[in-house]
């Protein structure tokens, strides 16, 4: 059994606008899958549909069997624990420290009164930490989250992901705010991650090399509806061109090292 | 190309609605202020003998200051009977404040509960302080309980409207990372929005405690309150002690200058408040 089915999703806001058009695919427990596209072709709408943080408004999600368009309150809460997320703009609580914002992640298995005091467990807190020294970032533990780097600030965003012991990522433009090397060092913690604790990452992604260097399986998706889905080997320069809608030599891309690695 | 040029004077400003009502307005009031100065009832008064009194007064209220009646002692006491006013009024508004602003920020309530809130304390804040303790005073008489109530109400409404709009001004990521991990609305309330805001809401919690201090000194005066402001009542009107009302003034200065000292200290301390 698939751990993701999407089965015609659709996503409108009001009359007009269509964000997504009945997008169908499925992805396996412990699949690497970078999802390419242009600005607002629909990345990050199809992401937030997966944790509902939007509403979908016709189709259906399966996540590990169950149908995620009608869950509400507690099951929702329970849904969204089983999932990770990481941002852009990594939206950590700048105020706090980096252990408080990566125990956040265990909000979700917490009742009301625990979270809002804030009040974790032992063994929670042992593994936050322990998350954080695989992470590197054992040193930062009590540092507030704005005296780090933005590469620093990722690796705890991905720590509070981890925490919640989900069984998928998602990624939304994990490395768009970083520079190359941080770039590197995320992707390949990501990769990691898939690889050894087996689990599935969805990441949307700017930059096509990146995703065709490290992805399994690519998903290219343009206005709102899936123009590739198949293996990075298979993806061809003109279909990369229709993905992006642009004429060949519009795109700054350099994609003869995909052919000589 | 002499043809584009206008045979009449070249207008600096376009000729539209809002320069004429200005001009309009301001040729009012000019004429106004003259009719004002022309018709004033001097009722022969000798300005300069008038300025004179003036400033000798001011020199005795400020250079002659001490007490007579009262005890240094009682002049603290005084002093921290309003301070008192001011500190519970501001803390009780501020807590219920907190509450109430939490439903009235669009991005943490639907919009229909955040406009019914924001209206009527819209409602609240247009009404003065002392109409409310005035308001009050119908059921409970002129005196401390008013005073609390009025000031306690009205204080409410002006920091829903600060605490709301420093809680919009939060980066919306945060809140969604937050329920994308399945954390419920209090929890993200207590660990996103109250720690990011933190600083903001105390600053304003400050002003609003340097507003109710010189608000409870009127009411001391005016409803009867007790205080400071009622010691001054009585030697300005009553024993016509300006000595007495220069220690008041100084005493209400020190403690004001204090005020803003703390205020200021206060912040950066919760500014930096995580250990490096």
């Amino acid at each position: 059994m698939s751990l993701l089915e999407l089965h015609s999703v659709t996503k409108r806001y009001g009359a007009e606008t269509l964000a997504l058009n009945s997008i169908t695919f499925s992805v396996q427990s412990g699949e690497f899958v970078a999802i390419i596209g242009p600005s607002g072709a629909g990345k990050s709408t199809l992401l937030r549909c997966i944790n509902r943080l939007i509403d979908v408004s016709e189709g259906d999600i399966l996540f590990n069997g169950v149908s995620v368009p009608k869950l509400r309150g507690k099951e929702l809460r329970h849904h969204r624990t089983q999932i990770g997320m990481i941002f852009q703009h990594y939206n950590l609580v700048n105020r706090l420290s980096v252990l408080e914002n990566v125990l956040h992640g265990r909000l979700g298995y917490k009742n009301t009164l625990q979270g809002i005091l804030g009040l974790y467990s032992e063994q929670e807190k042992r593994e936050a930490v322990r998350i954080l020294e695989t992470l590197g970032l054992y040193e930062q533990m009590y540092k507030r989250c704005d005296q780090l780097s933005g590469g620093q600030k990722q690796r705890v965003g991905i720590a509070r992901a981890l925490v919640q012991q989900p069984k998928m990522l998602l990624c939304d433009e994990p490395i768009a705010s970083l520079d190359p090397s941080s770039a590197k060092v995320i992707m390949d913690t990501l990769r990691e991650i898939n690889r050894t604790m087996g689990i599935t990452v969805l990441v949307n992604l700017h930059q096509v090399d990146v995703a065709l260097h490290y992805a399994e399986r690519i998903i290219g998706i343009n206005r709102g509806q899936v123009i590739y889905d198949g293996p990075p080997h298979a993806l061809s320069n003109a279909q990369i061109y229709q993905i992006y809608g642009s004429e060949a030599g519009e795109l700054i891309l350099d994609l003869k090292e995909r052919y000589a690695a | 190309m002499e043809a584009s040029l206008p045979s009449r004077r070249i207008r600096l400003r376009p000729r539209n609605r809002a320069n004429t009502v200005l001009q309009v307005t301001l040729i009012t009031l000019v004429l106004l202020t003259a009719y004002g100065l022309v018709t004033l009832d001097t009722r022969n008064i000798d300005v300069f003998a008038a300025l004179g009194n003036m400033f000798n007064d001011f020199r005795i209220v400020f250079l002659e200051a001490r007490l007579e009646r009262l005890s240094w002692f009682e002049l603290f006491r005084e002093l921290m009977i309003t301070v008192g006013l001011g500190l519970l009024t501001t803390v009780t508004g501020g807590i219920i404040a907190f509450f109430l602003s939490l439903f009235a920020a669009q991005n943490l309530t639907p919009r229909q509960v955040t406009d019914t809130v924001k209206a009527l304390m819209a409602f609240i804040r247009a009404v003065p302080t002392v109409l409310w303790v005035l308001f009050f005073a119908v059921t409970t008489g002129l005196g401390s309980v008013a005073a609390i109530l009025g000031m306690t109400f009205h204080s409410i409404s002006y920091l829903v409207k600060a605490y709301a709009e420093t809680f919009e001004e939060l980066d919306s990521g945060i809140l969604e990372a937050l329920r994308a991990s399945g954390a419920n609305w209090w929890q993200t309330v207590f660990q996103a929005v109250v720690p990011s805001t933190a600083s903001a809401l105390l600053s304003w919690t400050f002003v609003r405690f340097e507003i109710n201090f010189s608000v409870a000194i009127a009411m001391g005066a005016t409803a009867g309150a007790g205080g400071i402001g009622f010691d001054m009542f009585m030697a300005s009107a009553f024993y016509l002690d300006l000595r007495e009302l220069g220690v008041f003034t100084y005493a209400v200065l020190i403690f004001a200058i204090l005020l803003e000292w703390t205020a200021t200290r206060l912040k950066e301390t919760v500014g930096i408040k995580r250990p490096v």
